[in-house]
């Protein structure tokens, strides 16, 4: 079973394809299945990853983070930058700030650990932002856009401090981002044009080129110490708005991503979370959830107040904008890869994420729902005959 | 009597049964007819968005099926019936539609059981019952 990688391919399938049955039965996000699926599987079936595993688990990430930069509404950040720039930034670096300090100084933890600790529980889940706006109809108002926006710039906060914390800032370093800058100034014309010329074949060759950016760009990034995620976001980001207009290419990254990349991402996430650790890390991993709720209150809803968001609305913000899961666990995952934290430690940090995508949300849909969503923007009316 | 009835639809037998009676209702009192479907199944705690988008988009396609096929049934019988999907919360969603389009009448099938997800079971129309504003028919 061991050198064979058909069988290990299949165990690994028949956990991601019993995850999606999962998913759909229970009506929860797949993601979170699949990281519940691989903590069964790592504490009970004791499966573990192989190289090639990790090379599809790390591609699958790479991926994750490129498709939340390029889902991006370009036109809306835009349109609320100065609001979503304020709330973006309070929202990642307070707790990343409280986080850090409560890792560092109260658990303990060493400098590195504390930092892989600050990142990981600033993030927000734009995801489970925009799930729990949709249902509102809140997504389609200027107010929700501007949430979501405000979202993104949270996410960029952690991928950059992902990329910039622990490298190395030498000659690499400014090669990276020398070459990095020029790829991404270009890479909107040159993917537009490539889809005008050569766009939807068989052969798929504008996505063949975006993973051709993806790899190259992680590359650099991982020869001057830095995480590939970071350049993954901000090739999302410029090339959103080529997606915006072409929905084909969107869905035929998703469905490479969440087919064969992102399973094995999840599981692999999940894999390497202790029970023993979340039972003795238990008052840790509360403690560090209480810290990210409420360095978000405090980050986040004084500016929706300044921004005239009416009381409850801005407490509905704050609480989605506290969610996080899927950046949360490339946070935790690129510490115990790298060995800046233990297995221990981050068995607490993904549980706390785990709690993080459920209990603000939970929260925030029980007591600060805003009344009276937009219906007339939320469905569709039209007459039958 | 009614003038605007609102039907609950999620493709169940009794979600059926329920377009029918408000079919005969409406040839009877000539009240405005509106089918409502609401999508609450959107996955819990997402991952990433382009998860959610393609349950959206599943639900939608799911849900324009059954509008289609409703729609022709009311053309057969010379109603007009206009149609909406919301996401949202169902029995919530069906009192808030109710309310703010100045419905006079809820029907809603017993007990349906859809392949989507159990969306109109026994305790959404209890609670609907329970708490909306204007008058309920539950069909059986």
């Amino acid at each position: 079973m061991e050198s064979n990688i058909w069988l290990i391919a299949a165990a690994w399938m028949a956990l991601a394809f019993l995850a999606s049955l999962i998913s759909i039965r229970v009506g929860v996000s797949v993601a979170l299945i699949e990281i519940l699926i691989g903590i069964a599987a790592g504490n009970f079936l004791h499966l573990h990853s192989t190289q090639w595993i990790d090379f599809l688990a790390t591609f699958g990430s790479g991926l994750l983070t490129f498709l939340a930069g390029a889902e991006i509404e370009p036109d809306a950040l835009r349109r609320h930058v100065k609001p979503a720039l304020i709330i973006g930034a309070a929202s990642f670096l307070l707790p990343f700030l409280l986080a850090f300090g409560f890792a560092f100084w109260v658990g303990g933890w060493d400098l590195h650990a504390a930092q892989i600790a600050g990142i990981a529980l600033s993030t927000t889940s734009v995801a489970v932002v925009y799930a729990t706006m949709v249902e509102t109809g809140l997504n389609r108002t200027e107010i929700g856009k501007l949430i979501l926006a405000a979202c993104f710039v949270t996410d960029f906060g952690t991928v950059l401090a992902l990329g910039i914390i622990f490298a190395n800032f030498n000659a690499w370093l400014l090669l990276f981002v020398a070459v990095s800058a020029v790829v991404l100034w270009y890479l909107p014309r040159l993917t537009r044009l490539l889809i005008a010329r050569v766009g939807h074949r068989v052969s798929e060759p504008e996505v063949k080129f975006v993973f051709l950016v993806l790899f190259l760009l992680g590359g650099l990034a991982k020869v001057a110490q830095s995480e590939a995620v970071l350049p993954a976001y901000l090739v999302g980001l410029v090339i959103a708005g080529v997606f915006v207009r072409d929905r084909i290419l969107m869905d035929r990254m998703r469905a490479i991503a969440f087919t064969m990349l992102t399973p094995f991402y999840f599981i692999k996430a999940g894999l390497y979370v202790s029970l023993p650790a979340v039972a003795s890390g238990a008052l840790m991993i509360a403690a560090l959830l209480v810290v990210k709720m409420v360095a978000k209150v405090l980050g986040v809803w004084p500016l929706t107040r300044v921004f005239r968001f009416d009381r409850r609305e801005g407490m509905y913000t704050t609480l989605l904008m506290a969610t996080g899961l899927t950046f949360g666990t490339i946070s935790a995952l690129f510490g115990l890869t790298n060995h800046l934290i233990s297995q221990a430690q981050y068995t607490v940090l993904v549980t706390t994420v785990i709690g993080s995508a459920v209990v603000p949300t939970l929260i925030a849909q029980r007591f600060f729902e805003p009344r009276a969503p937009a219906r007339a923007d939320a469905g569709m009316a039209v007459p039958a005959d | 009597m009614y003038r605007r009835i609102l039907v609950g639809l999620d493709g169940s037998e009794g979600s059926r049964r329920a377009l029918d009676c408000a079919l005969d209702l409406a040839e009877l009192t000539g009240a405005a007819l509106h089918a409502l479907s609401v999508e609450e199944h959107l996955p819990a705690f997402a991952g990433t968005v382009g998860e959610v988008q393609d349950a959206q988009r599943f639900a939608n396609q799911y849900f324009r099926g059954i509008h289609e096929e409703a729609a022709a049934l009311a053309a057969r019988r010379g109603r007009a019936l206009t149609h909406e999907i919301v996401p949202g919360h169902v029995a919530q969603t069906l009192m808030r539609v109710a309310r703010e389009g100045g419905f006079d009448l809820i029907i809603l099938g017993h007990a349906g059981h859809s392949a989507l997800a159990h969306l109109f079971l026994g305790s959404t129309a209890d609670r609907v019952v329970e708490h909306a504003q204007c008058a309920v028919l539950i069909v059986r």
